[in-house]
């Protein structure tokens, strides 16, 4: 991973962390986690290109659907309990 | 190292940089997911594209395919999913007409 991406994405994963960690309400929180993993599944896109591998490029399928069973489900959970 | 796919990588970094600013800038719930559903899943897209480039396997090339096909499916549902969820949780001054709340009222 060259410096340009690395601080690219840093920025991106600081951004979401911030709203992870102080969203006001719980919907807020939930988009943070939503947009750090989809951080890290650009940053194992990225890793696997620069290692000119597609081994470990199976992890970012189980990766991307890990986080739409996630955020549904942290949908559901607000939608009845209320944030 | 292939220009196009390092030009593709390094523009889909820079659109997920740019929605984790948008998440820390924007002003309520709505405009921040916004900023995290849609700059996210395009850079996920260019990256995946670049990284085909660039790997040239048969197996990446499925692979990243199917992930960005589960991601351009999976997103919107969740992004709708959430504002659903979190239009009743939290007051926010609405711009226009709050339409869904006109749809249930009008039907029995």
């Amino acid at each position: 991973m060259s410096a340009v991406e690395l601080v690219l994405l840093a920025i991106a994963a600081t951004g979401f962390m911030y709203r992870l960690l102080r969203g006001p309400s719980l919907p807020d929180r939930v988009v943070g986690l939503d947009g750090l993993q989809s951080v890290v599944v650009i940053a194992i896109i990225v890793l696997a290109a620069r290692a000119d591998s597609g081994i470990t490029i199976e992890t970012v399928l189980v990766a991307v659907l890990v986080g739409f069973v996630g955020t549904t489900a942290l949908s559901r959970f607000i939608e009845r309990r209320g944030g | 190292m292939n220009v196009a796919s390092e030009v593709l990588i390094i523009a889909g970094c820079a659109l997920t940089a740019i929605g984790g600013i948008g998440v820390v800038r924007f002003r309520d719930v709505y405009s921040r997911m916004h900023a995290a559903a849609k700059a996210p899943t395009l850079g996920l897209v260019l990256v995946a594209i670049g990284a085909a480039i660039e790997i040239g396997t048969m197996l990446a090339y499925t692979t990243l395919i199917l992930v960005v096909i589960m991601q351009l499916l999976s997103s919107p549902v969740g992004a709708h999913a959430l504002s659903r969820a979190s239009r009743r949780q939290i007051d926010i001054e609405m711009d226009a007409v709050d339409e869904l709340t006109r749809d249930e009222q009008s039907s029995p």
